[in-house]
């Protein structure tokens, strides 16, 4: 490390700082990304089910069943029910998906009520399975809880309580998001995206734009070593990645009122090392990459895989060992786990502390890589 | 147009795309990476969660509710001792549920089943920071508590089954996919996925780095018309993609078993017309761009919101109207949803003609868009 290791990084920073302004598709990209990221997580997507389709065979036609159909309604996934009168026709609008569920009432569920065994028969399109599967579940619950005592014929002893629970009654919350909303979910690790996407695009982009360019070679020539250029270059988009970090959190919680529940500082701390390693792997993508399209791809190629594997759009929990370790190499991983545990669960750096060590690590790691692959090379 | 041009031109662009060997592995390894990404990622069962136990109650009854949660493998129980301790667990993720046994709850258990005083009441707690985890757990846990304090009520004191056992029972099955296995959905949408994405992605760049180069000029003074160079770029990715979707296919079928139910060759050629749509849409990009790096950054920007709200991963039921209304102008949505017709559901020509009717209508506008961009170009 030479004495001027330090004036030599501030140097190839601020020519950074000078490019970038100037980069019109650049600044761009960072703006028009976060306001779609927000609109389309914030108000498009959801894996909450809503405006279900689906169709009664009712062979029953009695006020009980009748009650079971409204029953299942009143939870407010579905849209009104499409009555069919066989089920060759229930299978038929299954198969246009025209209908999430089809359920059949059999002719005897009045009586099949009163004497305390009643059954339905639901076919689910398993098409679409996590859809159905929660469906199914819905209505399950609705099943259970149906009072089958309720027929005015059956009047129950006047003392008793009317609905007859099960053996054990379970009273459950949903903590830190008392609606199940998906929209708070995504929009705690929208910062952990929008960086990603940033990190990785613009720095790709960085050294091979400067080799095509000769302007490489020509920092080659000035007394600066590979590595301060790799760190000059990191220390501008450190700036800008806190920006838009800070960008998104305040949108999701002045859009959204989705404020942070826990510590400001532990964020703006876990960000560091996420940011570092994201960058890092920018920088060596940059330098595995020989002209700045292939860059892009890579770097897309990159983004893609991290996103999914990460558990941001899909929790890392349902994934079977082996993927969900693959799925540890992304800094995005580490990050979303820290940013969500921070603004939903109200969580201090004490709880983030892990995941903060797997990001140094991670970081430590590519920066070994970026170095052994940047040795200066001319043409 | 002439058919010796455009044999020509077909011929110049292959051997331009093959020599390059990283377009080449793009070409093979995106694909099959995105399908095996994207078929191990979703899974409808939970399984090994990791679920707080505060148990209050510690006697046989309570430990046996305890043991027959964990024995379907579904909920790994980690006991805890104090409600701050069950509170740091949440906060911390360590744990995705929990559950608090009350004190009395064996003497609650016998009373209910013996048909005076309340049930014995379990507090159950979700983590909804972990939204869709939790509203999938929601129903197995429930489902399971509902089952095993059925059998603790029924073996404990006597055979007879538990008075005010209400409710109606619910036989369920699902078709297609009896499973629920989430595999099929992930593999029938990547084709979309892919065919979305690379194709747009190749052609933009592809274009763009021929104008850097200066070799589009080049062929725009040759006689060929634009039709001709429009379908010389063309006609050749599209052939290649239509062998990838054939390859992916394969790979779904012998590496995670996923054939497809319908006829595979309507899908291929319902497939290789959405690459063609798809590739006149990366003309489209190509055309406004400058740099390769901007071609490539315009159809990211405009892609993944594109693939997000075409029902790949997110039903398109769950968003709101102006959402759902704003998606069946995408071509994507409508591809997706036909290869999942014809994936999963065996769905044949007729049935699917209004989708594959508003395919070739939007593919017909971008065509024309796309020859006239080239056009002015020129």
């Amino acid at each position: 490390m030479s004495r001027r290791f330090w004036s030599n990084i501030a140097a190839v920073a601020w020519k950074e700082t000078q490019v970038m302004r100037h980069d019109k598709a650049f600044i761009g990209v960072v703006l028009i990304q976060p306001v779609v990221m927000l609109v389309l997580f914030g108000f498009a997507l959801s894996n909450k089910p809503a405006n279900v389709p689906w169709a009664v065979l009712d062979w029953s036609q009695s006020p009980t069943s009748r009650r079971f159909v409204q029953e299942v309604m009143a939870t407010g996934y579905f849209l009104p029910p499409r009555p069919v009168v066989g089920y060759a026709e229930g299978r038929k609008l299954l198969r246009e998906e025209k209908a999430l569920v089809f359920l059949a009432i059999p002719k005897s569920f009045r009586r099949d009520v009163e004497r305390g065994r009643p059954a339905v028969q639901l076919l689910l399109d398993g098409s679409d399975p996590l859809s159905a599967a929660r469906v199914g579940v819905y209505i399950g619950q609705v099943a259970t809880a149906f009072e089958t005592r309720a027929a005015p014929q059956d009047p129950p002893d006047s003392h008793m309580p009317v609905r007859e629970p099960g053996p054990i009654e379970t009273r459950q919350r949903f903590w830190f998001n008392p609606t199940l909303q998906d929209r708070a979910f995504f929009l705690a690790a929208l910062g952990g995206m929008l960086l990603t996407n940033l990190c990785l695009s613009a720095m790709s982009l960085g050294l091979v734009g400067e080799r095509e360019t000769g302007t490489y070679e020509q920092m080659l020539a000035l007394p600066t070593t590979a590595i301060e250029i790799v760190l000059g270059k990191l220390v501008p988009y450190v700036g800008v990645a806190y920006a838009l970090m800070l960008m998104a959190t305040i949108a999701a919680g002045a859009v959204f009122g989705l404020w942070p529940h826990g510590s400001w500082l532990a964020l703006l701390v876990v960000t560091l090392p996420f940011v570092l390693a994201s960058l890092g792997i920018g920088v060596f993508v940059s330098a595995l990459a020989r002209t700045s399209a292939q860059a892009v791809f890579i770097s897309v190629f990159f983004i893609m895989p991290s996103f999914v594997l990460s558990g941001v759009m899909y929790p890392y929990q349902f994934m079977p060992h082996g993927v969900r370790e693959i799925g540890a190499a992304f800094p995005l991983r580490w990050y979303q786990i820290a940013s969500r545990r921070i603004i939903e669960r109200g969580a201090g750096m004490a709880e983030v502390v892990v995941p903060m060590l797997a990001l140094t690590v991670l970081f430590a790691v590519v920066l070994a890589g970026v170095r052994w692959r940047m040795k200066p090379r001319l043409g | 147009m002439s058919w010796r041009r455009l044999r020509t031109l077909i011929r110049r662009e292959v051997r331009a795309t093959l020599r390059d060997p990283f377009t080449a592995t793009i070409l093979v390894v995106v694909p099959l990476g995105a399908l095996l990404v994207f078929g191990f990622v979703l899974s409808t069962s939970v399984k090994h969660l990791s679920l707080a136990v505060l148990d209050a109650n510690g006697t046989a009854a309570s430990r046996r509710l305890v043991a027959e949660l964990a024995a379907t493998g579904t909920f790994d129980p980690r006991p805890v001792s104090t409600r701050a301790e069950l509170q740091r667990a949440l906060v911390s993720g360590r744990a995705s549920v929990a559950i608090v046994v009350p004190p009395d709850f064996d003497r609650a258990l016998r009373r209910g089943a013996a048909g005076g005083g309340r049930p014995p009441e379990i507090q159950v707690l979700y983590d909804g920071g972990e939204a869709v985890l939790a509203g999938n757990a929601e129903g197995f846990l429930r489902a399971q508590l509902a089952h095993t304090g059925a059998t603790l009520a029924t073996t404990d004191l006597s055979r007879r089954p538990v008075p005010g056992q209400a409710g109606v029972d619910v036989v369920t099955r699902a078709l297609f996919n009896p499973t629920l296995d989430g595999t099929r959905f992930m593999v029938s949408g990547t084709f979309g996925f892919v065919l979305s994405f690379l194709t747009t992605l190749i052609t933009a760049v592809s274009i763009v780095n021929e104008r850097l180069a200066g070799t589009f000029e080049q062929l725009q003074v040759t006689p060929a018309t634009s039709l001709e160079i429009f379908l010389g770029k063309i006609l050749p990715l599209g052939a290649v993609f239509a062998l990838d979707v054939l390859l992916m296919a394969l790979v779904a079928g012998f590496a995670l078993g996923v054939w497809p139910q319908g006829n595979l060759l309507f899908f291929l050629v319902v497939s290789t017309f959405y690459v063609l749509v798809s590739l006149a849409l990366g003309l489209l990009f190509s055309a406004t761009s400058s740099t390769a790096a901007e071609a490539v950054q315009k159809t990211v920007v405009f892609s993944i919101p594109l693939v997000q709200l075409s029902g790949f991963a997110f039903p398109i039921r769950n968003m709101p109207a102006f959402f759902r209304w704003l998606t069946e102008l995408f071509p994507a949505t409508h591809y997706i949803r036909l290869s999942r017709a014809i994936y999963l559901r065996a769905e044949g020509p007729t049935a699917l003609l209004p989708e594959i009717g508003f395919l070739v209508l939007f593919g017909a506008v971008l065509i024309v868009l796309a020859l006239r961009s080239l056009e002015t170009r020129a």
